[in-house]
């Protein structure tokens, strides 16, 4: 009997983490794509470092602020009685985190190659700023958009080692398929590691044929315009 | 063809050249329990034999036991365990003669300094059985591990489904484990006594004798190593009375001059 724990708890954490990604790596993009020049250089590098850090340089910074000993941790465990860290939502953390450079900078782009002709047509015909966002600028964009989103959930459900870092291998609790793979190998149970990576290429898959079904849907759309 | 023959042969020597690691450099393998000790004693070594270069990798014995198996580059062999050693000598890695019990050491249930979670292994168990505690130990492949596996064991606790019921974080080497319990992201953990000491964690309990039996590291040189002698004198070294006493100071207790059972 297979304990399909991971399964559910790793696509729960990339399934949280990329809604959370969704909004601010959105929001941040639309800011840094107005943004002047210089400011612009020093937001993008800060907010891509976590892209090119190794995920154990980004677990330990996350250990500096959500321990239990230190910082935000300390105080959540003070005044809220609770610890951040070593919980499935504290894989949240860690893979948003290595998740927001993904959907941040394809949606820069997107919103950088937006023709703002639009927006200022939207304008001269009294539309607010909001309904010129929602309606015009992301249908727009929505292909870079949807690109990000996905690759921010595959990335998300991939992510190993800051979570390991905060969230430990806590069967039943923090165990993802990440990890257990890694468990698995460590205690020579070969025949489960072969069925969790097993696992993890079918729903890597399964991901990339829909962003592929997606693209034909947008192309074919497309020629009709 | 006779100057592709002399090139050949120039670039297999140079590739045997620069995998040969250069004369006296020595690759010790050693349990991650071990890392605070052996780099001291190496420094002291080194100091002593200018011509003798100590590598050390320390990971959790199950990990270097498959390394070395896996084929890697390794002359001196230290485990925490006697299993990881037994397995490499069923396989004839191990160079006959050379193994030693080097060793002894202690497992304890160690929390972090006045945390007051849990006192003794009676209250863990009682703590775990109420759901209370979060219980930090290495996983199966880990020596460390499989000593705290007997421990529950013995105090009657059912591993499995405590493991299920998410009051047990596994760490794949001891380092981790410790490393857990003095960060606070965990309440207590299985561990030995010489990295309780060396993160300043407070033991609140030791295992006896009948809990998890004897932990003894046993050290091997193994057959595949081409610095047998530089191998046999840092292995002699560590059993010598300035060896002894170094690892007397992390907390291990050195063990006789009986060989390897």
């Amino acid at each position: 009997m297979m304990d399909w724990y991971p399964l559910w708890n790793s696509v729960r954490i990339a399934g949280i983490s990329t809604i959370i990604v969704f909004f601010s790596g959105i929001c941040a993009a639309y800011y840094v794509a107005k943004a002047p020049r210089l400011v612009k250089g020093a937001l993008d590098a800060l907010l891509t470092l976590p892209l090119v850090l190794p995920p154990t340089v980004v677990g330990y910074l996350l250990l500096l602020v959500l321990g239990p000993k230190r910082g935000l941790g300390a105080f959540a465990l003070e005044v809220f009685h609770v610890r951040l860290t070593m919980t499935w939502w504290s894989a949240v953390f860690a893979a948003a985190a290595v998740a927001f450079p993904l959907m941040y900078r394809t949606a820069r782009g997107a919103f950088e190659s937006f023709d703002e002709t639009l927006a200022y047509a939207g304008k001269t015909l009294g539309l607010s700023n909001s309904y010129i966002f929602w309606r015009i600028r992301m249908p727009v964009c929505r292909q870079g958009i949807l690109a990000g989103t996905v690759l921010s959930f595959a990335r998300a459900l991939g992510e190993y080692g800051a979570t390991s870092m905060i969230a430990g291998y806590i069967p039943g609790r923090t165990a993802t398929i990440a990890t257990a793979v890694y468990q698995f190998w460590r205690t020579n149970d070969d025949a489960a590691a072969l069925r969790w990576v097993l696992v993890n290429l079918g729903i890597s898959a399964a991901v990339l044929l829909v962003v592929n079904l997606l693209e034909r849907k947008n192309r074919e759309e497309r020629k009709w315009l | 063809m006779k100057q592709v023959k002399s090139l050949l042969i120039t670039a297999v020597l140079l590739v045997m050249v620069s995998c040969g690691g250069g004369d006296g450099e020595l690759t010790v393998f050693a349990a991650a329990s071990m890392q605070e000790a052996l780099t001291e004693i190496g420094e002291a070594y080194m100091a002593e034999r200018q011509d003798i270069r100590l590598v050390f990798h320390f990971d959790s014995s199950g990990t270097l036991q498959t390394q070395i198996e896996e084929g890697a580059v390794c002359d001196v062999f230290i485990s925490a365990g006697q299993q990881q050693m037994e397995r490499l000598d069923e396989q004839g890695m191990l160079l006959g003669g050379s193994g030693v019990n080097l060793l002894e050491n202690q497992v304890v249930l160690a929390t972090e300094a006045g945390a007051q979670s849990v006192n003794s292994f009676d209250a863990l168990k009682c703590a775990l059985e109420e759901g209370t505690v979060l219980l930090a130990m290495g996983n199966s492949g880990v020596p460390a591990g499989q000593y705290a596996q007997k421990i529950l064991e013995y105090l009657g606790l059912d591993e499995a489904a405590l493991a299920t019921s998410g009051q047990i974080s596994y760490g794949s080497n001891v380092k981790e484990v410790s490393t857990q319990i003095s960060e606070g992201v965990v309440d207590c953990g299985i561990i030995y006594a010489t990295d309780a000491k060396a993160a300043g964690l407070e033991i609140v309990d030791s295992a006896g004798e009948e809990m998890c039996g004897h932990v003894i590291y046993p050290a091997s040189i193994l057959e595949a190593s081409t610095h047998r002698d530089e191998a046999m004198d840092f292995l002699s070294y560590l059993r010598s009375e300035a060896g002894r006493a170094r690892l007397e100071a992390y907390g291990f207790a050195p063990f006789g001059d009986a060989p390897l059972a």
